[in-house]
């Protein structure tokens, strides 16, 4: 009974560790996962930025735009895994016709007022944080898009349906996540499709840059400033590199919290259960008491069995504790959460576990050490 | 005329021996003083002596025991136990390690632990090795009818048995006085009988003091002296 208390309160500190400490990885990964490190924009640019809205296709908010030669030349600097030119322009798809050849309700395109419009090479369209969720990628050149998760619901699309930007028909070949509300909302479709519709060959608004492995972007990101010092400056904010910092942040906060409810809820558990062992053996304390054992002795017997128990429970906490992770994970019921196992969080573990073993044992023992003989033989 | 201990009366040699409990005045209450439990307690035992306590429930005869036995303090008067003064404040674990030796009414063995592991217990306090501690439990099972039981838990033994074990123990230490408090209480007669001859003859094999606490009239008339107690008080102590 007691191994199984302290196993339960070890498995809670083991298994959440797990999580939590799982947990700044797997949003770093997911946020990080194929995504570029920092996007590369024209240095004079106005007060709004790639994003910026207003104006009909073609208009890009005042952004200047870069000559694409650029992406070869920066995909030569050393450091750089990968460049990917990208256009983005704001359009008003109020007024465009479409028609629809699968959806419940033809006809109808109830687009946002604006609407981004995203060009990018369909073979990098990770390095856009760009997710398909259902149907494929458009093959570049063709009149395929592919529309984002909220505009599709919005505007009632579906694979299948065709949607006309500028009087040509785009036909909807899947349906994309990013996790940014904005481009969500939004449509995407080949580099030279989207440069052809705003008269824009040859150029892009940003190209997106992914540091080789080993290489530090923030090195890289200078690197291109300097060898483009009146032309190019660099931005991580479209990556979502500053906001995911903060939110990291928040979750190291959250993951000390979680690992120090589970290490107190471990503790109590230690403590109750050594508590409930010392009362059941009142009447054999006094026993020993009775004959000659000392005070110390007692206190020695008690917090020794107590990290005993500790031991004990370390093993059954760290196979239950993994155990239901690895279930948990197996069975799908955590997605995209990776339990991080790591030699320092099996030490901490392991160490808290023995500390709340030593600490926990020591009041029990105290108050076992005080019973009287006479009182702790009469106990029923 | 008086040779060391030895005194001769009327042209008989008699062993003279020291007393080795000793009480004066004795006084124990509990509940803030609303309970008297022992009421002015006068006593001698000499060394060697097999005394029976006697008395109703509630008449003191145990905390009498257990105030002999060091488990408990008195508020009041003298207590001298093996040259011991049981009145000082101080834990008295040595005390009951080397010079008491307790049997009680439900043997209190450790339920996890082996018959052979639990009669060396007390020894764990002790310098005695291992090796001497597993063979003196051993020598002292024996004793005891109990050397084929070593190994069993207590669970597995009937209660004359367990009481045999507890016996065994008390033993161990070699000790001064052995306190046994209704030590066949929880018998049948027959049982009885037998755990009370297995103390009489460790009483005259041993030469230690023997002190029991009983209610039963046999029990108490098996002793060399019968006290009998009321109300935290003794009303008489008699040769058997």
């Amino acid at each position: 009974m007691a191994i199984f208390g302290i196993a339960i309160g070890v498995a809670a500190v083991i298994g959440l560790g797990l999580l939590a400490e799982g947990l700044p990885s797997s949003t770093q990964s997911a946020l990080t996962a194929g995504a570029a490190d920092f996007s590369v924009i024209a240095k004079t640019s106005g007060t709004e930025g790639p994003n910026g809205q207003g104006g009909p296709v073609g208009s890009f908010g005042g952004q200047e735009l870069i000559n694409q030669t650029k992406i070869g030349e920066i995909q030569q600097i050393s450091g750089v895994g990968s460049a990917v030119g990208v256009l983005r322009t704001m359009t008003n798809l109020d007024n465009t016709t479409s028609t629809t050849t699968n959806s419940s309700s033809p006809g109808e395109a109830n687009f946002q007022s604006m609407t981004t419009l995203i060009g990018i090479d369909s073979n990098s369209i990770s390095m856009n944080d760009i997710v398909i969720t259902n149907g494929s990628v458009y093959s570049n050149g063709a009149n395929e898009i592919i529309i984002g998760k909220s505009a599709a619901e919005r505007s009632n699309k579906t694979i299948g349906d065709t949607i006309s930007i500028s009087n040509q028909t785009f036909k909807v070949v899947g349906i994309y996540e990013t996790g940014n509300f904005q481009d969500d909302g939004g449509i995407v479709m080949s580099l030279d499709k989207l440069q052809n519709l705003t008269n824009n060959t040859g150029e892009v608004s940003l190209i997106l840059v992914k540091a080789s492995n080993g290489a530090d972007s923030d090195e890289l990101a200078t690197a291109i400033q300097e060898q483009y010092p009146d032309e190019l400056t660099t931005s991580s904010s479209l990556s979502g590199m500053d906001r995911m910092n903060q939110g990291l942040d928040v979750i190291n906060t959250a993951v000390w919290a979680i690992s120090l409810v589970a290490i107190l809820v471990g503790g109590i558990i230690v403590v109750i259960t050594m508590l409930k062992a010392v009362s059941e053996r009142t009447r054999e304390i006094g026993v020993l008491r009775a004959i000659g054992w000392t005070r110390q002795r007692i206190i020695k017997m008690i917090i020794g069995e107590s990290i005993l128990l500790s031991l004990i429970a370390i093993v059954v906490g760290l196979i239950v504790g993994i155990g239901i992770v690895e279930i948990l994970g197996s069975t799908g019921m955590i997605p995209g959460l990776m339990p991080s196992f790591s030699v320092s969080l099996f030490v901490k573990g392991i160490g808290v576990a023995l500390l709340l073993g030593i600490i926990g044992g020591i009041y029990p023992a105290y108050r076992a050490s005080k019973l009287e003989p006479t009182e702790a033989l009469r106990y029923e | 005329m008086s040779d060391g201990n030895i005194e001769v009366r009327n042209g008989n040699m008699i062993e003279i021996k020291e007393n080795i409990i000793e009480i004066k005045d004795l006084t124990k209450s509990f509940d803030g003083g609303n309970i008297t439990a022992l009421d002015g307690i006068n006593l001698e035992i000499k060394e060697g002596e097999f005394v029976s306590i006697m008395g109703p429930s509630g008449s003191g005869k145990s905390t009498l025991l257990n105030m002999i036995g060091a488990l408990d303090k008195a508020d009041s008067g003298q207590i001298k136990v093996a040259g011991i003064d049981l009145m000082q404040s101080e834990d008295f674990s040595k005390f009951r390690l080397n010079k008491i030796g307790f049997v009680f009414q439900l043997h209190n063995l450790i339920p996890n632990l082996t018959v052979h592991e639990n009669v060396q217990i007390p020894l764990i306090e002790t310098d005695v090795t291992d090796e001497e501690m597993i063979e003196r439990a051993a020598e002292l099972l024996n004793s005891v009818n109990l050397g084929n039981r070593l190994d069993q838990l207590p669970t597995k033994l009937s209660g004359g048995e367990r009481q045999r074990v507890a016996i065994a123990r008390a033993l161990v230490n070699h000790p001064s006085i052995i306190l046994a408090d209704e030590p066949t209480g929880a018998l049948d007669s027959r049982m009885g009988d037998i755990i009370l001859n297995l103390l009489r003859e460790i009483h005259q094999k041993e030469n230690v003091t023997l002190v029991l606490v009983t209610h039963e009239d046999y029990v108490a008339n098996s002793a060399d002296r019968v006290i009998n107690m009321m109300d935290g008080k003794i009303v008489d102590s008699n040769i058997a």
